[in-house]
């Protein structure tokens, strides 16, 4: 029998995994229900925040003392250089994609993919980035874990219910509801559909951003990383169903728990064991575990 | 919601290919030439017979690089083209189109190695009996696959293509004692004469030929103008009496078999095969032909293809930024050319072949007409 240490700490591994999973799929999920775009560059916009975060850290760490603390300016700070980077980019490229078909929106997102993949190459070079923050394990369950774990395990929790209830207690989080099912009436009720996708946009961005931040001490950033996970996210959005955000947690826990033991397993076909979850669901509930049929 | 808003888009575009509208012409213009020449033709058949001499003289280009920049333009045209078949014909984008390439490529290289088990030349028999092999493995490929992915169509549609063909990589990536894994298979020598590059260039031509007057043969047979109709109005389609899913089940497997020749022909060019020839981004590079060329035109994926690997060849020689190189040519396809490049000549020959407002705006109209079905 395997050691249960190591199942333990491979669980701890496979919830965070499934936490940037969930980070990013909640973007994606929103961005495609609200606007029927589905956006390949997702990833690579936190993948971007990431370096962007490594390098606002190293440049804080030099002025004062390399701590835990250092994280929260440099996340914000890429997160919001993100999201007006996603504004921009919503007004310049993705507005002019609305009424175009899906290969052409996938394939202008994915040309965003190469681009900013270049881009980063340009500027960080090839090797991968990562930040080390002095931290001490602890000792949980009777195993040494990172407490960092923890930490992102929560952020991811409490994106969860803060996105909830955004979306279902406050104003505009119902109008973004309204718009995934009506665009046409939510318009017809005076509201400006073009700020509400490049909110939606930009949001969508914020949150991929957060947790390109969050998740640099612990994942180094790396070229390719990008496409890695999008291809995942993809899986996630498809298991938990368009436009449901409960939907998309659950699968993410899941496939990240799943990719996580199956590394144990068989380490080349992880993504093997996603894509047949992925294969059984479009089966046998093309809309998803928690999505509705009419969104199929 | 997306399904709806998509077939409507498709619908009111129309199809874009030519028809013959044969003008009387008096005066001898730039316009006049070219509506005298090619307008019998429409875009189409003149795109078609200019690229086809066009790979007919490319050995008198120096220099054994660009006969196999020819050579892989040809072998991925292929592909792009069976690509365009499920995406230009039937409406559904396929992000797993290069698993039968790949099961092609497999099919023929892992028998050439049955028949030469260290590698190395093989006899002449060999090598048509391996290459025959190909083809049907891809088919079989699609017809396991076709039964799941014809359920769905749109963004499921692509992504259990993806799900699907991912999962013959990971196959073919794993199995090592049988595919050699991440290995690949190497020493996929053909015989003697094979091994010139201008003769593989010719045989592969006359193979892509034959492929492509088949393709079009299909195409333009009763089946290919209902797959159109799926393409522009599946509940239609429907409604009519068409087997929906059989149609699509028949097309899907007819593309996996071209996609499998073209892969079979990749083996002994590279004399080396990889699982990475399964895998999305060997897809990718077929959406992206068929886009770049324009996916409304019989021949525009194989343009594609001279666009895209002409300009890998070149870019590669001077930078390692090919990415962000073909990122900006994709964006300002997909913002300025949405028909792809012979999208643009197609609007340009059609200003051209018309004789003048009153008539070519009646032609056009019966022109639409007939097209929209």
């Amino acid at each position: 029998m395997a050691d249960l240490n190591a199942l333990l700490i491979q669980l701890f591994a496979g919830l965070s995994r499934g936490m940037v999973l969930f980070l990013l799929s909640a973007g994606l999920s929103l961005i495609f229900g609200v606007m029927n775009i589905l956006n390949f560059a997702h990833a690579t916009f936190w993948l971007l925040a990431g370096y962007i975060t490594v390098t606002i850290y190293a440049y804080l760490a030099d002025t004062f003392a390399p701590g835990f603390l250092l994280l929260v300016p440099a996340v914000l700070g890429a997160t919001a250089i993100m999201v007006a980077l996603g504004l921009l980019i919503e007004r310049v490229l993705i507005r002019r994609m609305y009424d175009r078909e899906l290969p052409e929106q996938l394939l202008l997102t994915f040309a965003l993919v190469l681009i900013l993949g270049d881009v980063i190459k340009l500027i960080w070079g090839v090797q991968n980035r990562r930040i080390f923050v002095p931290v001490t394990p602890m000792q949980a369950f009777g195993v040494f874990i990172n407490p960092y774990y923890f930490f992102l395990i929560g952020a991811g929790f409490a994106v969860a219910i803060g996105l909830w209830l955004f979306l279902h207690r406050t104003k505009y989080g119902r109008i973004v509801r309204a718009a995934v099912y009506n665009r046409e009436m939510v318009n017809a009720l005076g509201i400006r559909i073009p700020m509400i996708y490049a909110g939606v946009f930009a949001a969508g961005v914020g949150i991929a951003a957060f947790a390109g931040g969050i998740f640099s001490p612990l994942l180094p950033m790396a070229l390719g990383n990008d496409i890695d996970i999008i291809v995942q996210c993809f899986a996630v959005v498809v298991i938990g169903g368009f436009g449901s955000i409960l939907g998309t947690f659950v699968a993410s826990l899941l496939v990240g728990i799943v990719y996580s033991f199956s590394i144990l397993i068989w380490p080349d076909g992880a993504l093997a064991m996603i894509f047949l979850i992925v294969i059984a669901v479009l089966i046998w509930r093309p809309w998803g575990l928690f999505g509705t049929e009419l969104r199929s | 919601m997306g399904s709806v808003r998509h077939g409507t888009a498709l619908l009111t575009k129309g199809t874009n290919v030519s028809i013959d509208s044969a003008p009387v012409i008096q005066k001898t213009t730039p316009r006049s030439v070219v509506a005298r020449t090619f307008g019998k033709w429409g875009l189409s058949g003149a795109a078609t017979a200019i690229v086809f001499v066009g790979f007919v003289l490319v050995p008198l280009v120096p220099g054994q690089f660009w006969i196999y920049v020819a050579t892989e333009i040809l072998i991925l045209g292929l592909l792009a083209m069976s690509f365009n078949m499920l995406y230009g014909y039937m409406g559904q984008i396929s992000f797993g189109h290069a698993a039968y390439f790949g099961l092609g490529a497999y099919g023929a290289g892992l028998l050439m190695r049955f028949f030469r088990p260290g590698g190395g030349e093989i006899g002449y028999l060999d090598f048509f009996l391996s290459l025959l092999a190909g083809p049907p493995v891809a088919a079989i490929g699609a017809l396991v696959i076709s039964v799941f992915v014809v359920r769905l169509t749109g963004i499921y549609f692509a992504i259990l293509t993806l799900a699907f063909g991912e999962l013959l990589y990971y196959i073919v990536f794993s199995w090592y004692s049988f595919t050699k894994g991440d290995d690949g298979v190497q020493g996929l020598l053909p015989p003697p004469f094979f091994q010139d590059a201008v003769n593989y260039y010719y045989f592969t031509l006359a193979v892509v030929l034959i492929s492509a007057l088949l393709m079009w043969r299909i195409l333009e047979s009763p089946f290919g103008y209902t797959l159109r109709t799926l393409r522009d109005n599946q509940r239609r389609a429907a409604f009519l009496g068409i087997n929906v899913r059989l149609h699509m089940s028949v097309n899907f497997v007819i593309a996996g078999t071209f996609a499998g020749i073209s892969g079979a022909l990749w083996g002994p060019f590279q004399r080396s095969i990889a699982p990475g020839l399964l895998g999305w981004q060997e897809s990718g590079v077929a959406v992206f032909m068929a886009l770049i060329g324009g996916s409304k035109i019989f021949i525009g994926p194989m343009v594609g293809s001279a666009i895209y690997t002409f300009l890998h060849a070149f870019v590669t020689i001077y930078t390692v930024y090919w990415p962000l190189t073909i990122g900006l040519v994709i964006m300002a396809i997909v913002l300025f050319a949405p028909g792809g490049v012979l999208g643009l000549f197609q609007s340009w020959f059609d200003r051209m072949t018309k004789k003048n407002d009153a008539t070519a705006d009646r032609s056009a109209q019966t022109r639409q007409d007939e097209n929209t079905l």
